[in-house]
């Protein structure tokens, strides 16, 4: 299950670095795509803004099946509080852009297994694929506009996973 | 003193495993499952020639036999009963599309699209397909020995199928399970390996040949054969042929009980159907499962024990220590 979280995670990135290249976070010394998965990362006392988190959740497995399915429930959690140049006010506009970019990083709704254990990344067998998104109404916390969306993700469990 | 038996409740049971088997069409022999010497076969590894076709879900099976009364005497009552008709119906749904499942789930024949040759005419079931290549002596079920220059036109990931050259035959083709009835000689030589279900997927391609990843269903490429690389398979609404395979059922209880159902013919009843069931029950409109609808009608044997005319066998092997 963990290389089907990790190939989503890794195609929402790639597919957000050529969406918008600008979205950027400063990470451990180094700059990336803003888009990170919260428990790989050290505890935060508040979520940043303008990126996005993702949040594994619920966890379900098919064992009926000739390959087991697993589903996890990935909420993708992400906030803004608009620009300084502007003082907030086009913290509407910002967070629509990030739906925006979500549901694009979203489609298509598939991408290949890698083992990213391995150097290089192993591409697997199968294809993780997801449901679209369930998107939350936006959360108002002082000057800060968020919002989070709820995503499927389904996977195959394969030989030796 | 410690107990060595318990009352054993109504068997509880989470899901069912099917297994298939090919009635020998010809000859009109179906396969028999003994409970007495089979029933503790591990799910995985049933019985030649069993094979395994995995769990299925929504398993119903329906006896429509009639029975009627023999009335005698005023006013007239029941004396005995007689069975009118003997019938049974199987339907579930498989949760897998493989070869075999797609096959018993339509009515007719299955067929497999073979690799069309450069610039065939467009055909429904497939055009006109590349040539088949001789597999040499020394081939297995899961390694296919050729030429050099006849490996070369297999990739690794590629299926194949393996049978003989239709050759003017008619009556049941097909080895080692008749997937078509032809009525009239046919013209198409590669017919026997677009209805065959000796198909299996190559795992390598070496000079000398190809490895597979699990052995051909008819064993060793047989004299004659020959093989042909497929791209998929295609079945149709319609036709004359009905599939007839010999059918067990499996429901392995909480307490280690077993309960099997075993046909010993059954025949597809309906043409192709398949059901949507969404992944996700809170979001009817997201990811659907597209599983195929099996429905099927069985069809009587003689028991050679006492003659008498049946449709189905159900049998119970208990629980370990539980009262009988």
């Amino acid at each position: 299950m963990q290389n089907a979280k990790d190939s989503f995670y890794m195609a929402l990135r790639t597919r957000l670095s050529v969406l918008n290249p600008e979205r950027t976070i400063m990470l451990r010394g180094s700059v990336r795509p803003g888009i990170l998965v919260e428990e790989a990362e050290a505890p935060f006392s508040q979520l940043p803004n303008d990126v996005f988190v993702l949040r594994w959740q619920g966890l379900g497995v098919d064992m009926n099946l000739g390959s087991t399915m697993a589903a996890d429930e990935c909420e993708i959690v992400y906030q803004t509080c608009g620009t300084q140049s502007f003082g907030g006010l086009d913290r509407g506009r910002a967070l629509s852009e990030m739906d925006e970019e979500l549901t694009k990083m979203l489609t298509p709704f598939f991408t290949p297994k890698f083992n990213y254990t391995a150097t290089p990344p192993a591409q697997m067998l199968t294809h993780v694929f997801w449901d679209e998104p369930g998107f939350t109404s936006a959360v108002v916390q002082r000057d800060r506009l968020g919002r989070s969306a709820k995503v499927m993700v389904y996977s195959y469990q394969e030989q030796g996973e | 003193m410690s107990a060595n038996w318990f009352s054993a409740p109504a068997p509880v049971a989470r899901r069912v495993r099917a297994y298939f088997a090919p009635v020998n069409r010809t000859a009109q022999i179906p396969v028999i499952f003994d409970p007495s010497q089979q029933g503790r076969f591990a799910d995985d590894a049933p019985p030649a020639p069993w094979i395994d076709l995995g769990w299925i879900q929504n398993f119903e099976r329906k006896p429509t036999s009639k029975s009627a009364a023999v009335l005698t005497g005023i006013p007239a009552a029941p004396q005995e009963q007689v069975r009118e008709t003997l019938q049974a119906q199987v339907s579930f749904q498989f949760l897998s599309w493989t070869k075999l499942t797609m096959a018993l789930a339509t009515g007719s024949q299955h067929m497999n699209l073979l690799l069309a040759a450069s610039g065939a005419a467009a055909a429904t079931d497939g055009a006109q397909a590349a040539s088949a290549v001789t597999p040499q002596s020394g081939s297995t079920a899961t390694s296919i020995l050729l030429a050099t220059s006849d490996a070369a036109n297999f990739a690794a990931g590629s299926m194949i199928a393996v049978d003989a050259d239709y050759a003017g035959q008619t009556g049941f083709v097909g080895v080692p399970v008749s997937g078509a009835y032809v009525r009239q000689a046919l013209t198409d030589v590669d017919y026997i390996r677009r209805v065959t279900f000796n198909v299996a997927l190559v795992s390598q391609v070496t000079p000398t040949g190809l490895t597979l990843c699990e052995p051909l269903p008819g064993g060793a490429p047989a004299v004659g054969a020959k093989v042909q690389a497929l791209t998929g398979f295609v079945d149709r609404e319609g036709g004359s042929f009905y599939q007839e395979w010999s059918a067990l059922f499996v429901l392995e209880g909480s307490q280690g009980e077993r309960i099997f159902f075993h046909y010993p013919r059954l025949q597809a009843t309906s043409g192709a159907e398949e059901t949507m069931i969404p992944l996700n029950g809170k979001s009817q409109s997201g990811q659907t499962r597209v599983v195929l609808k099996g429905q099927f009608t069985a069809l009587p044997v003689t028991d050679p024990l006492d003659g008498e005319r049946v449709v189905c066998y159900r049998s119970f092997l208990p629980a370990a220590n539980a009262l009988v």
